[in-house]
């Protein structure tokens, strides 16, 4: 899959996205409305063993309402976070339809979680499309298109020079999703 | 110029390479490094070639294509100059790791544990990788300097740079070890970068990247320490005293020679060669990556004092005059705000006890503000 990846890669398409990733995320994370400090403060506070309030938190810093599931839906939902591990992203079709539903919950669930797993919103998946990954719309957590979504932003960080990798409060996968959103909102 | 990376990983040793392999698992045995403890980790040489370009970027020998091998470099001093900033880069990767270890047994939490783990291992790797330039590319010269990287020790007070030599004895010194030395190494490797000795500067693009986890634990874990609000920001204070005048001190001595002579060889440029405009101060090549470095430590040391509870006095960071072991400074009394010190030697060394930690605050900090139960540091799971 990674070789497959690399050779649909257009070099000149990412050259001038890796010359401002500093800026780029910086423009993105600090915005006011994106509310950097509980972002930042959510990745203390989300911990084993995980509780059903810390994912209020996560849907209160999302700006979503909060989930209307059951106690088996919250509990399987609970133990699905546990158990999943990154690249999979096939674990997701074990889960009641309900809470696959809203892709954006999930993966900020998945995000604070598992570091490893990006935060899906459309300013991202704009900025994939300029950089030549053209990932489909879903509103869904469809396990095919978040694992490429999640996929391609992992490989771009990758591919980024030195330069890109200023040390920061945030995983590296943050420091990256927030840069292509940045990228895509500014077309 | 900012260039794609793309990493080359080696996959056949040199006999020279493979017989020093055999003296690095001695090494870490003598040291008490578990290689169990690597888990899946395993040591890889990585080149990034795109980053580290083709053609020399500064210095006397600039436009020329860059040296891939021993024999192109046209003189013996550039050789002996590239060997020996191999050495050093490679001495510390090691000697950082000797003083670090036995950290292990009392990380504050899972997450720190595994933080410094992964920072022990990338620094053997980043030494490791010195070892192979030395080996593969400088004959019988290489291989004996690459023997002696695994010679000298830290506990034994032979490392090359001083502040390598010096005790790592809790999680407090490391966190400002990684902050404030860590991020000393970041501007040396970036000023290795761009080196006219390709494989060297091929090499120092996959460090950068994993250099700058070791800095942001460093930088995190200060920050998390003043959330905590456990230790006070007074007794902080000590600590960022007694390490920003090393991490100063690493950058070399005032007008050197040597650095300037590296710059006319093309071997190690400025922090920001290939971002800046001008034309370099030959004369000052140290002053002038020593005061890049001042002004992001402090920029850092807003951020990291931020989170301290109210009421509690800011961090700040002492003057760069203050506490100098070489360099204009070296040898004179100033107090941490560069003023000045009015009085005599034994005045001064009752004012340094004041403003550095003393045998009494190290007692505190282990016994009272890191006694075991004691939550000095904000809690952080560890996550993939």
């Amino acid at each position: 899959m990674q070789t497959h990846a690399l050779l649909n890669v257009d070099r000149d398409l990412l050259l001038p996205f890796f010359e401002r990733v500093p800026e780029l995320f910086d423009r993105y994370h600090n915005d006011s409305q994106s509310n950097p400090e509980m972002y930042e403060e959510l990745l203390y506070k989300i911990h084993r063993p995980l509780s059903s309030d810390m994912l209020d938190m996560i849907d209160d810093w999302m700006g979503l309402e909060h989930r209307r599931l059951n106690q088996d839906q919250d509990l399987m939902l609970r133990l699905f976070l546990l158990a999943i591990r990154y690249p999979d992203t096939l674990l997701l079709e074990s889960l009641d339809d309900i809470i696959t539903e809203d892709v954006r919950r999930i993966s900020a669930y998945l995000h604070f979680t598992s570091h490893t797993y990006t935060i899906w919103d459309q300013d991202t998946r704009k900025g994939l499309k300029l950089l030549g990954f053209d990932i489909p719309d879903t509103q869904k957590a469809d396990p095919f298109i978040y694992g490429a979504y999640v996929g391609t932003i992992e490989l771009i960080k990758d591919l980024a020079p030195f330069t890109c990798f200023l040390e920061h409060d945030v995983p590296r996968q943050r420091l990256f999703q927030a840069a292509i959103a940045q990228y895509g909102r500014e077309a | 110029m900012t260039a794609m990376s793309k990493t080359e990983i080696v996959e056949g040793y040199s006999p020279n390479f493979e017989g020093w392999v055999q003296e690095f698992h001695e090494w870490q045995n003598r040291i008490g490094f578990d290689p169990a403890w690597l888990g899946d980790y395993r040591f890889e040489i990585r080149f990034d070639w795109i980053s580290a370009g083709d053609s020399i970027e500064f210095g006397d020998f600039k436009g020329m294509p860059k040296w891939s091998r021993r024999m192109q470099i046209p003189q013996q001093n550039i050789r002996d100059a590239i060997i020996s900033m191999i050495s050093v880069q490679g001495d510390t990767e090691f000697a950082s790791v000797e003083q670090q270890n036995h950290l292990l047994a009392t990380a504050p939490t899972e997450y720190d544990r595994k933080s410094a783990l992964r920072i022990m291992c990338e620094e053997q790797r980043h030494g490791w990788q010195m070892a192979y330039l030395l080996c593969t590319y400088f004959g019988e010269q290489g291989v004996r300097e690459a023997a002696k990287l695994l010679e000298r020790n830290a506990q034994d007070g032979t490392r090359l740079l001083g502040s390598f030599n010096a005790p790592i004895d809790h999680w407090l010194d490391f966190f400002c070890f990684t902050h404030f030395i860590d991020r000393d190494g970041k501007y040396q490797l970036k000023m290795l970068s761009t080196s006219s000795f390709q494989p060297l500067a091929a090499s120092m693009g996959p460090m950068l990247k994993e250099e700058s986890f070791h800095l942001g634990t460093g930088a995190n874990g200060l920050r998390r320490i003043v959330k905590a609000g456990v230790i006070p920001t007074t007794f902080l204070q000590k600590y960022i005293n007694k390490w920003v005048s090393t991490g100063l001190d690493l950058f070399g001595t005032d007008e050197s020679t040597s650095a300037q002579w590296a710059y006319v060889y093309g071997v190690k440029g400025r922090y920001d060669e290939r971002e800046s405009d001008e034309d370099a101060d030959r004369d000052h090549l140290n002053e002038a990556s020593r005061g890049l470095y001042f002004d992001e430590i402090r920029s850092e040391m807003a951020r990291i004092s931020k989170g301290r509870p109210e009421g509690d006095p800011e961090l700040y960071l002492p003057s760069d005059k203050f506490n100098r072991g070489i360099g204009k400074y070296s040898g004179k009394l100033y107090t941490v705000m560069g003023e000045d010190f009015e009085g005599t030697e034994e005045e001064y060394a009752e004012y340094l006890a004041g403003v550095l930690p003393s045998d009494e605050d190290e007692r505190k900090l282990m016994e009272e503000y890191m006694a075991p139960g004691v939550e000095w540091i904000q809690y952080r799971e560890s996550k993939e």
